[in-house]
């Protein structure tokens, strides 16, 4: 019993409490999983790009289009995430590159152990060919997968016009966490209200060293600066 | 709603240190949340406290949250330094103006370059 105020419970904490120091990261087991994704990848011969976005601003019509103009040059692998269906890998397997389709059944964001599944499917699947670049189509969500390190080499956020040039401003985490940052639609500036300046601006305000590229994946215009950046990942 | 997923993260790290030591109660958490790391403090708090009640060795303990202000390094004149982010009021308030008015205190440059700001670390635990 504790002499100062006769409880139970106040001299068994003071007595017995034990503190440990432990200075870990939170998502350390995701951290971890990551590393050994990234090194999974390298033995595999490949670079991995990690696309982020809003769902519905482009990420599978650019790589629909990124594909037709590397196909020749490159071999192209894609890990595709989605809460549902196998629409989107379907659609990358029509332009003749494996595909793996990831549903999170609801999840909102890809984390490491589901690409770690996923690029044992891909190599499964690739049947001993061998990788350039694998792109890692994460769940359309402009807050959330930018937590998750996947084990990408590159992180690419997509911003389409329709969405607005105020979108950097407004999900911060998600923008400063990007490698490079695509302008997506530009071909849709005509009818909308969007700033290709204010977005660039918004986004230098939160790294002022990024890289942004603007570009129509349906219209090709912008794609050659794309291009040139994946050409420039890519193992030699 | 990443925060129910990071809350459960955080407990399996919690339970596997209480085995460890062979505590069988957990009496407080201290977990760092970086200012740029997208996690709501207030959904972390939230998930924790529905999850713990499944496990009977967290049912008394008792979530830290360290929330430090964001740090930059200024690429115009190199000077680092703490600026704060606006509370939630004053978020609300200003909307997008708070936003671009963020500048170095020493040359009023606004290329502020964040300097870390990512962690979520899981700091302390005392148990018993």
């Amino acid at each position: 019993m504790c002499e100062a105020c006769g409880c139970q419970q106040h001299e068994e904490r003071t007595e017995k409490e034990k503190v440990v120091d432990v200075h870990e990261q939170l998502l350390a087991a995701n951290s971890k999983q990551a590393a050994a994704n990234r090194h999974h990848i390298e033995k595999m011969g490949a670079v991995a790009i990690n696309l982020i976005s809003s769902p519905g601003s482009g990420k599978t019509s650019l790589l629909e289009q990124t594909i037709e103009r590397l196909k020749d040059r490159l071999s192209i692998g894609v890990i595709e995430g989605d809460p549902e269906t196998e629409r989107d890998a379907e659609r990358i397997r029509k332009k003749g590159v494996p595909a793996v389709q990831l549903t999170t059944g609801g999840g909102c964001h890809l984390d490491a152990p589901m690409v770690h599944g996923g690029l044992h499917v891909l190599e499964h699947m690739g049947k001993g060919r061998k990788f350039d670049l694998i792109f890692i189509e994460n769940v359309g969500n402009l807050v959330c997968p930018a937590a998750f390190d996947l084990g990408e080499h590159q992180r690419v956020v997509l911003l389409s016009v329709p969405e607005g040039s105020d979108k950097p401003a407004k999900y911060p985490a998600t923008f400063r966490s990007a490698d490079l940052v695509l302008l997506t639609k530009i071909d849709l500036l005509p009818y909308f209200d969007f700033s290709l300046d204010e977005a660039t601006a918004a986004t230098k305000l939160l790294q002022p060293t990024i890289p942004v590229l603007p570009l129509s994946a349906e219209k090709g215009e912008g794609m050659d600066a794309w291009i040139d950046y994946l050409l420039g990942l890519a193992p030699h | 709603m990443h925060e129910m997923s990071l809350a459960h993260s955080m407990m399996q790290q919690v339970l596997a240190l209480a085995r460890e030591h062979k505590a069988s109660q957990v009496n407080s958490i201290t977990v760092l949340l970086g200012p740029f790391s997208g996690v709501v403090a207030e959904s972390f708090a939230f998930a924790f406290e529905i999850l713990k009640k499944n496990e009977t060795c967290l049912h008394n303990a008792v979530l830290h949250l360290e929330c430090p202000d964001p740090r930059y390094r200024c690429l115009g004149c190199g000077a680092e330094t703490s600026l704060p982010l606006p509370g939630q009021g004053a978020r609300a308030h200003l909307d997008f103006d708070f936003f671009t008015e963020k500048q170095c205190p020493a040359c009023a440059s606004t290329r502020l370059s964040p300097l870390g700001g990512r962690e979520l670390i899981l700091q302390q635990i005392r148990m018993e």
